[in-house]
């Protein structure tokens, strides 16, 4: 009696097969987890790049009178930086569309100014004001229209993998219920004993929340590891790094909260677990001895 | 051994009033018993197979609840106690069963030790209640043997030693000397009739075995269909 053996038998191959399931949807809820934080990362980041630009496009107008209204444009409130794009600067922004060889001799281009603003001040009809008092005919587009749609786009997806965080650990719950029912089912010999014995309710509960909160949280710490290596690895290969349309893919970092989400993954599925099987517990012993 | 005495105390630990229990597949096994167990009583139930002795034992023990009539315990009414509060009356009761319902993947001792775990005791503070209570049912020497490695009559020694461990007021014991040798279910009945006498522990044995019961000088319940024809008959002299 120098150790005392648990009252519920160790562990068999019912288990190990929970062990599996349990660990496979930790797994998969860090990873969404960690999918729904680098969504909104991405969407943070690129929101706050192109909030404050706004493009004002010129047509049929001389670079001095551009040059001009990008003076004005500058000593407007709000306005960090307004200037009139250079024709490289022009053909590197229409090299997608072009190619590398460049666009064809003659083709009219249009002037732009880039303007760079406080992303909370709107200076587009100012802008529009003083391009008509020069007389010019301009086109003031201001990204921080679209980057709303962007924002509302990635605001979706991320509640959809917050969706699947909550529908992972549901399932899990449901899982850890159904598992606890039938083991108790199976050890109802060993139940009955304790009940005859004066065991109460709660201290059956105790043994499997004691089963089930350790299975949930092996199972969950091999789940959030293998989370952690697939993002290392997508991480370090730079599979969601990179130029333009990358930087609209989750922003998978592992920094700081990266690993508290992982670190917390095992432990809410240790309580869940153990919350779940308390409740199975005590509802499927009402009626009983 | 000393003849029976019905009101040995004035508080009775078993008293049945009306007590009927129905089965929904089988009907009624248990028809308006009446019954007293005086505190400090030992006794037999006998019957024949499917008599109902079982189930009469199952009310005392609380594993079931009677379709009609009232179950007293130490003088308490059982059907409107909270689980809890039931919980805590078996903590009083001792039950011993023909198939021994020991954990086999405990010991000998952690078997016996399990009312004391159930009521929160640290194994430190057992330790010796357990040896010597395994000592006085002769298995010193097995305590630490696993369970499947016992034989029958040790088994049930166990499962005496741990409905004993808890000092109850009451013993309940269904068929304690089925599942072994008439020699060992000597040794067994005796260990049960030593403990009524030096403990004053109540005592109720079912078993159909009439030669054992005649070795006893104690009265016998006789169940029949579910109804107690004879409430006190005298076993022969030991």
């Amino acid at each position: 009696m120098s150790k005392e053996t648990p009252l519920l038998p160790i562990s068999d191959a019912r288990e190990a097969a929970l062990y599996f399931v349990v660990g496979a949807l930790c797994f998969l809820a860090a990873l969404a987890a960690l999918v729904s934080r680098g969504t909104y990362t991405a969407a943070e980041a690129w929101s706050a790049q192109v909030e404050g630009e706004i493009t004002v496009i010129l047509e049929d107008a001389d670079r001095r009178s551009a040059d001009a209204l990008a003076g004005q444009i500058e000593g407007l409130a709000g306005v960090v930086e307004a200037r009139v794009l250079t024709r490289e600067e022009l053909e590197t922004l229409l090299e997608p569309s072009f190619g590398p060889g460049g666009m064809p001799e003659g083709l009219p281009l249009p002037l732009l100014i880039a303007v760079l603003s406080d992303p909370e001040t709107d200076v587009s009809d100012e802008i529009t004001a003083l391009a008509a008092t020069a007389g010019l005919d301009a086109e003031v587009s201001a990204h921080s229209g679209y980057a709303r749609d962007v924002r509302r786009a990635l605001s979706v997806l991320r509640l959809v993998a917050l969706g699947a965080v909550a529908l992972l650990a549901a399932t899990a719950i449901a899982v850890i219920a159904f598992a606890t029912h039938a083991a108790l089912l199976a050890r109802r010999d060993i139940v009955d004993v304790l009940h005859l014995s004066g065991a109460e309710d709660k201290f059956i509960a105790g043994l499997f929340e004691r089963r089930f909160w350790v299975l949930a949280l092996k199972a969950g710490a091999v789940g959030a590891l293998l989370a952690l290596m697939v993002t290392a690895l997508i991480v370090f290969s730079g599979g969601a790094q990179g130029e333009t349309a990358a930087q609209l893919l989750p922003q998978l970092s592992l920094d700081f909260v990266d690993l508290i989400i992982l670190t917390l993954t095992p432990v809410l599925a240790g309580l869940s677990s153990r919350m779940a099987a308390h409740i199975t517990v005590m509802q499927s012993l009402k009626g009983t001895l | 051994m000393s003849r029976f005495r019905p009101d040995f105390h004035d508080e009775a630990s078993v008293r049945l009033d009306g007590v009927s229990l129905s089965y929904e597949r089988t009907g009624e096994v248990l028809s308006e018993i009446d019954l007293k167990l005086a505190s400090g009583s030992f006794t037999f139930l006998t019957g024949p197979s499917g008599a109902g002795k079982s189930s009469l034992l199952k009310l005392l023990y609380l594993a079931h609840a009677p379709d009609r009539g009232v179950v007293r315990l130490f003088g308490r009414a059982t059907h409107d106690l909270k689980r809890q509060q039931l919980s805590a009356l078996r903590r009083r009761i001792g039950v011993v069963f023909q198939e021994f319902r020991l954990l086999s993947h405990l010991t000998a001792a952690e078997n016996v030790a399990l009312p004391l775990r159930v009521a929160g005791r640290k194994a430190s503070s057992y330790r010796q209640e357990v040896t010597d209570l395994l000592r006085w049912v002769g298995l010193g020497e097995r305590m630490d043997a696993p369970i499947p490695s016992l034989s029958g009559g040790e088994q049930q020694r166990v499962a005496i030693a741990r409905a004993l461990i808890n000092k109850p007021d009451l013993v309940i014991a269904d068929e304690p000397t089925g599942n072994v040798d008439e020699e060992m279910g000597r040794r067994i009945l005796r260990l049960l009739a030593e403990l009524n006498r030096r403990a004053g522990t109540t005592v109720l044995i079912a078993t159909h075995d009439l030669g054992l019961i005649r070795e006893f000088d104690a009265p016998v319940l006789r169940l029949t269909n579910g109804m107690l024809v004879k409430d006190v008959e005298y076993g022969g002299a030991a």
